[in-house]
C-alpha cells in the first residue's frame, strides 16, 4: 500500500462564501485518507476503468458515425479515426501520467485548475460539464435513430419522425434511473461492454474476410481518397467524439484502485481497443458498400453492412448492440458530468448544494439534474453533428491544455508532482498533443466553433462573477 | 493478563445499524476497531457523500464507541464511504489486523457461548479471540465440533484437549470450559441450531474471504436461525507483516 501523492491544497472563498474542501492527507493504493481518519475506499479495478472508457466511446464511432463520415470523406474515413485515435493516444498519454501524480476525481479540470490555474481551471471544468452534456444528447439522438430504426424493422410506422422524441425519452429515463436506482450500475457497464465486444468481434472478423475475398463476394472497387484530402481532416474533426471516453476514465480516479498502475493502463489501452475497432469498422463498412451508398443510410449504417453480411440476424445483432451501446454511452457520459459537477462544486466553483447528496437514495441528484436538464434540451434540437462537434471542441480544448499543464509540471517540476508513470517521449509527445489537439478544431463547422466559444466564455465570466478570489493552483 | 483482541465491529452507521444490546458486555474485554461505514451508489463520488454525511456519522460513531466504552472496551473509530461494503471490511480487518469480526446481533448480556472449532489451523487465533474476551469474566464457554468423516470420537477428545490446554494457557478457568460433539451433519445447519441455546457464537472463518462469510450464504445460513452476535475469526493473513 505504497502512499501515493496527494497535489496541492486549495484556498479562497466563492461569492457564496463557501471555501473548497480541504485536500486529504495521504493517498493510498486502496482509500484515500483525510487528515479526520475519514477514509475513501477506492472500487474501481482494471476492468472497470477499461470498462468506462471503452464503454463511453464505442457507442458514437461504431454506431453512428461510420455512414457520416463516409459520407464526407469517402473511404478514407478510416484514416480519419485513425487520425482521431492518434490524436488520442497523444492526450491519453500525458492525461495518464498526469492522473498517477493526481489521482483524486474531476479528470482534466483537477489537473488544470492545479497547475493552470484558477481560471483556466474553471473554463475547462465548466466546459468538461457542458461537453459531457452535449456529448450525451449526441448519443441519445443516435440512441433515438437506433430506436427508431428497430421500430421501423418491426413495421411499426409512425406519423411524425420519432428519433428526437425517443431521444427525449430516454434522456428522461437515465436521469430518472441515475437518481432513483441504487443498483449495481458498474458492473452491468462491464457486461454491456463485453458483450459489444464480442458481437463486434466476430462481426468484423467476418467482414474484414469478406473485404479480403474469402467469400468472393462481388465489391465495390473505390478510390481511396474519393472526395480529395480536406475532407479527411474534417472528418476527424467530426468523429473525434468517439475518443472522448478515455478522459472520463480520469474523472473517477480517485475511485480508481492501484491508481498508479491502472490508470495509465485503462486510460491508453481503452484509446487503442476502440481506435483498432473504428478503424476496422470503417475499413469493413466502405468495402461492401461503397463509401456513397454508406453515406446514404445516415446514422444506422451500420445495420444494412450486417444485414448485408448475415441477413436478418445480423441486422437484429447490430441493432441491439446500437442501442446498448449508445445507452451506454448516454449513461456513462451523464454520470461523468455529474462528476464534474461535483468537482467544480468542491472547490468552490459552484454553489456546495450542487454535490448534495439526497436520503432516499444517496444519489447526487442536483447534480444529475444539472446534467439531465440541459441534455434535453439539446437532444430537443436532434442535431447530430453540432452536438459531437460542440463536444469534441470543449474536450478538445480540455485536452489541449492537459498537454500545456504536463509541460509546465514537468519544467517546473514543484514538491508535489511526483507521477509514478512517466510518459515516453517528453517533450515532443505532449507538445505535440496539444497542436494537434487544438489544431483539430480549426477544421470544424464555424456553428460548433461559435457555440463552443461563446460556452468557454460564459463560463470564464461565471468564474469572475462567482469565485475570483479561489486559488486552486498549487505552488509551482 | 492476556493481550486485548483486536475484534472488527462493522456498522452501516448511517442506516440506522447501532451497538445490539449484549454486545458491549461481550466485548468488554476487546480492542475493538469500530468501523462506521456507507455504502454509496455507484452514480455517486464517495467524497461527495464524505462532504455531507462525514459529520452526522462521525456524530454517531462517537456515541456508539462510547457505549462501547463504558462497558470496557478500547475502541479504534475508522469511518469509510464506500462503493463496496465487503471490500471495505476485508481492508480494514486486515489493515488492523484483526483477530476476528463481529456480526452485529442483538443478544443478553452473555454467559454462555459456543465455539466451533474445525481443523488445528485457526485454533491457535479463535483461542486468542475467546480467551481475550472471557478468562477475567464469568462466561462459560462450550467447545463444540461437528464430526466429520474417518473422525473418531477419540480423535475428536484429543483435539479438544489441545483447544483446552491452549485455552487455559491464557487464562481460562478449566472448570468454565465445556464441549459438545454432534453428530455428522450440515456442518453450518448444526452449528446454528447448537447456538441457539447460547447466547454468542464463535467460529472460524470458513471461506477465503471473510466478507463472503459475513453478507454471503453461510452467513445468511447462521443469521436466519441464530439471531445472537457471531464472532467470525479470521484466517492467518498470508503475509503477518502486512499489518
Amino acid at each position: 500500500m505504497a502512499d501515493q501523492p496527494v497535489g496541492p491544497g486549495a484556498t479562497g472563498q466563492n461569492v457564496a462564501g463557501e471555501s473548497p474542501a480541504e485536500a486529504p492527507r495521504t493517498v493510498t493504493d486502496e482509500a484515500i485518507v483525510h487528515d479526520d481518519e475519514t477514509e475513501l475506499e477506492r472500487t474501481i479495478g482494471l476492468v472497470g476503468g477499461l470498462a468506462i472508457g471503452i464503454g463511453t466511446m464505442i457507442g458514437a464511432g461504431i454506431f453512428v458515425f461510420p455512414g457520416l463520415a463516409a459520407s464526407t470523406a469517402g473511404p478514407a474515413a478510416s484514416l480519419s479515426f485513425a487520425i482521431g485515435g492518434g490524436i488520442a493516444l497523444l492526450v491519453a498519454l500525458p492525461t495518464a501520467e498526469l492522473a498517477t501524480a493526481m489521482p483524486r476525481s474531476g479528470g482534466g479540470y483537477y489537473f488544470i485548475s492545479r497547475s493552470l490555474g484558477t481560471a483556466a481551471g474553471a473554463v475547462v471544468g465548466l466546459g468538461l460539464w457542458l461537453g459531457l452534456v452535449f456529448a450525451s444528447a449526441f448519443y441519445l439522438v443516435g440512441l433515438g435513430h437506433y430506436a427508431t430504426a428497430v421500430l421501423a424493422e418491426v413495421g411499426i410506422a409512425l406519423g411524425v419522425d420519432p428519433v428526437v422524441a425517443i431521444g427525449l425519452l430516454f434522456g428522461l429515463a437515465l436521469t430518472a434511473l441515475s437518481i432513483g436506482g441504487t443498483e449495481n450500475t458498474a458492473t452491468l457497464q462491464n457486461y454491456v461492454v463485453g458483450i459489444l465486444l464480442v458481437v463486434l468481434t466476430v462481426f468484423l472478423t467476418y467482414g474484414v474476410l469478406d473485404a479480403f475475398g474469402a467469400f468472393s463476394r462481388q465489391r465495390t472497387p473505390e478510390v481511396f481518397f474519393s472526395q480529395g484530402t480536406f475532407p479527411v481532416l474534417t472528418t476527424a474533426a467530426l468523429v473525434f467524439t468517439s475518443y472522448l471516453g478515455f478522459a472520463q476514465v480520469a474523472t473517477v480516479a480517485g475511485e480508481i484502485k492501484e491508481p498508479s498502475r491502472n490508470l495509465p493502463r485503462a486510460m491508453i489501452g481503452s484509446v487503442l481497443v476502440v481506435t483498432v475497432f473504428y478503424v476496422v469498422t470503417i475499413f469493413v463498412a466502405t468495402s461492401v458498400f461503397g463509401a456513397d451508398r454508406l453515406g446514404a443510410f445516415g446514422e444506422t449504417a451500420m445495420v444494412e453492412v450486417s444485414r448485408e453480411f448475415l441477413g436478418l440476424p445480423g441486422a437484429v445483432a447490430i441493432l441491439c448492440a446500437g442501442l446498448l451501446a449508445t445507452f451506454s454511452s448516454a449513461n456513462a457520459s451523464i454520470l461523468s458530468a455529474s462528476r464534474a459537477v461535483y468537482a467544480l462544486s468542491r472547490d468552490a466553483l459552484l454553489p456546495r448544494r450542487a454535490s448534495e447528496v439526497n436520503l432516499r437514495f444517496g444519489t447526487p441528484h442536483v447534480a444529475l439534474l444539472a446534467a439531465g436538464g440541459p441534455i434535453l434540451v439539446l437532444v430537443a434540437t436532434g442535431r447530430v453533428e453540432l452536438l459531437a462537434e460542440v463536444a469534441s471542441f470543449l474536450h478538445l480544448i480540455m485536452y489541449s491544455l492537459i498537454c500545456v499543464a504536463l509541460l509546465v509540471l514537468r519544467r517546473r517540476n514543484p514538491d508535489w508532482y511526483t507521477p509514478s508513470y512517466r510518459l515516453p517521449g517528453y517533450p515532443a509527445v505532449p507538445a505535440v498533443g496539444a497542436l494537434t489537439s487544438a489544431g483539430l478544431i480549426a477544421f470544424m463547422q464555424p456553428a460548433s466553433i461559435v457555440v463552443g466559444v461563446v460556452v468557454m466564455g460564459l463560463s470564464y465570466l461565471w468564474y469572475r462573477y462567482y469565485a475570483s478570489n479561489v486559488t486552486l493552483q498549487g505552488v509551482l | 493478563m492476556t493481550d486485548r483482541p483486536r475484534i472488527l465491529v462493522p456498522i452501516r452507521v448511517l442506516q440506522g445499524e447501532s451497538i445490539p444490546e449484549g454486545v458491549p458486555e461481550l466485548l468488554a474485554n476487546a480492542h475493538v476497531v469500530l468501523l462506521g461505514y456507507h455504502v454509496v451508489p455507484d452514480q455517486t463520488a464517495t467524497g461527495q457523500a464524505k462532504l455531507q454525511f462525514e459529520e452526522r456519522a462521525n456524530k454517531r460513531l462517537e456515541k456508539y464507541g462510547s457505549i462501547l466504552e463504558d462497558a470496557g472496551a478500547t475502541v479504534e473509530r475508522r469511518l469509510v464511504f464506500t462503493h463496496d461494503g465487503q471490500k471495505t471490511l476485508d481492508r480494514i480487518s486486515d489493515k488492523d489486523d484483526c483477530l476476528a469480526v463481529l456480526v452485529p446481533n442483538g443478544t443478553r448480556p452473555p454467559a454462555d457461548v459456543l465455539v466451533a472449532v474445525r481443523g488445528t489451523a485457526s485454533v491457535s487465533r479463535i483461542a486468542r479471540v475467546v480467551a481475550g474476551l472471557f478468562s477475567s469474566t464469568s462466561v462459560s464457554v462450550t467447545l463444540y465440533h461437528v464430526t466429520e468423516t474417518n473422525e473418531t470420537d477419540d480423535d475428536i477428545q484429543t483435539f479438544f484437549d489441545g483447544v483446552r490446554s491452549r485455552l487455559t494457557a491464557l487464562g481460562m478457568d478449566p472448570s468454565a470450559i465445556d464441549t459438545q460433539i454432534d453428530p455428522e451433519a450440515k456442518r453450518l445447519g448444526a452449528i446454528a441450531a447448537a447456538a441457539e441455546e447460547y447466547d454468542a457464537l464463535v467460529m472460524g472463518e470458513s471461506d477465503p474471504s471473510l466478507a463472503t462469510f459475513v453478507f454471503g450464504m453461510p452467513g445468511e445460513q447462521i443469521a436466519d436461525r441464530f439471531n445472537g452476535p457471531v464472532l467470525v475469526v479470521q484466517r492467518e493473513p498470508p503475509n503477518p507483516e502486512s499489518s
